[in-house]
């Protein structure tokens, strides 16, 4: 394991860096150097992009967290209709059964497909439920406790940056269902009102992921003021 | 200045500075205070990238024409390909459902994959192609939204359900996303921003 090999830590003494988000071009704060160094919280009018591929440069995200609790809290909400309503209604020789989320899952247990029912499970009620609190987390000791085991909030929001996507394999299960079961009155299946808000559920944590700054970790709200 | 620039590198999960040394081809970087990954060794080249890229780009478009499940049910068969679940589901009326769909699964991945031909068959013959930052920018946005991966397990899992109702066959189309999916992790493993590496 030569993990450090290529990355050795530089100085401190250097100005303040912005790594390109883009194109990884390392260029110099211009507005924070103007700003005697207070310039990353404060409020910017002006815009520095990198000077290789134009990509706009930010120190911090703006309004990272604000846009996070946004979408966390929304998240929030729209999760408790996913959860009751209806996400598919199947037709079976003219009967109409509503299915929920986590029936589905009862039912692919009942049924014995224990593997199947706990991919389900981990994509489904695990992955949103671990998003929205891990972000509520983070921003929250982003503001309140910026000094609490920061490399492990750091490798939090590192997992749900890396699984965030998958919730959206229900989505994906009711869609070729209904697609494929076609048969008229004899059988067929009908997307829930659940599976709108499901589908928000899971869009509006990966916005919140993105929104969230990960460097907001590494930085001291109490400090920066006094600096 | 520039040159020493160059040699460094940025954390883009926490900020830290780091002098960037080449690695060994399989070896990773890491950041010493977060730990996320600052770059990898590099495998492959351009030219291995391109091929990739027209292998997926090739198995994508077949995959998007087959059907990627079939369903027998007492002699009346149904099957659908991508495109026609999404508009299967448009035509029920859950268009927000079909446009979310069409975006991460169908449009997303198309641009992953076009943008990366436009972008590297002007560097395999080596020229820089026209709005070459744009196209890294427009990559990025891709690859985050592109998610043909779940959609393929999504793919199997649907198979299994159906299979319990009446006689459910995989499409060719089904193995082609497969395909695509082992495609794009090593496409995406080689990384975008070593893209402007290659200009100089």
């Amino acid at each position: 394991m030569s993990a450090t090999a290529g990355g050795a830590p530089v100085s401190s003494d250097l100005p303040p860096l912005l790594g390109c988000e883009s194109c990884g071009l390392v260029s110099e704060d211009v507005l924070a150097a103007e700003a005697g160094g207070a310039g990353a919280a404060g409020p910017r009018r002006l815009v520095q992009k990198c000077s290789r591929c134009g990509h706009v440069l930010h120190a911090r995200k703006p309004m990272s967290v604000q846009r996070t609790w946004a979408c966390v809290v929304a998240a929030a909400v729209l999760y408790v209709p996913a959860n009751v309503l209806p996400i598919m209604t199947t037709v079976q020789a003219l009967q109409h059964e509503d299915h929920t989320l986590i029936g589905g899952i009862l039912e692919l247990w009942g049924e014995g497909s224990w593997g199947l029912s706990i991919i389900v499970f981990i994509a489904s009620i695990a992955v949103p439920v671990l998003k929205i609190g891990v972000l509520g987390l983070l921003a929250w000791t982003s503001r309140h406790r910026p000094a609490w085991r920061r490399l492990e909030r750091a490798k939090l929001y590192r997992l749900i940056e890396a699984v965030g996507h998958w919730s959206m394999l229900d989505v994906y299960v009711v869609v070729l269902l209904a697609a494929t079961i076609r048969f008229g009155p004899l059988a067929g299946v009908q997307a829930g009102p659940a599976l709108l808000a499901f589908a928000a559920v899971v869009v509006l944590t990966m916005l919140a992921t993105y929104a969230f700054d990960p460097k907001l970790i590494w930085d001291d709200p109490h400090a920066r003021r006094t600096a | 200045m520039s040159r020493e620039r160059d040699s460094l590198v940025v954390c883009g999960q926490c900020g830290k500075a780091h002098r960037w040394r080449p690695l060994a081809p399989t070896s990773v970087a890491r950041c010493t205070r977060c730990e996320a990954i600052l770059g990898r060794g590099h495998r492959g080249t351009i030219q291995s990238l391109l091929s990739l890229t027209i292998t997926a780009t090739v198995i994508f478009l077949i995959a998007l024409a087959s059907d990627v499940l079939t369903l027998d049910m007492r002699g009346v068969a149904r099957s659908t390909t991508l495109p026609g679940a999404i508009s299967a589901m448009w035509e029920e009326g859950q268009q927000a459902i079909a446009v979310l769909t069409a975006i991460t699964a169908l449009i997303a991945p198309a641009l992953f994959l076009g943008l990366r031909l436009y972008v590297l068959v002007p560097l395999a013959a080596g020229r820089l192609p026209r709005g070459f930052a744009a196209c890294v920018r427009l990559l990025h946005l891709a690859g985050r939204w592109n998610m043909v991966e779940v959609f393929t397990i999504g793919a199997l899992l649907s198979l299994v359900r159906l299979s319990s109702l009446a006689d459910a066959v995989p499409g060719p189309g089904l193995f082609g996303l497969g395909a695509v999916m082992i495609l794009f992790a090593g496409i995406e493993s080689a990384g975008l921003k070593h893209l402007w590496w290659q200009v100089r």
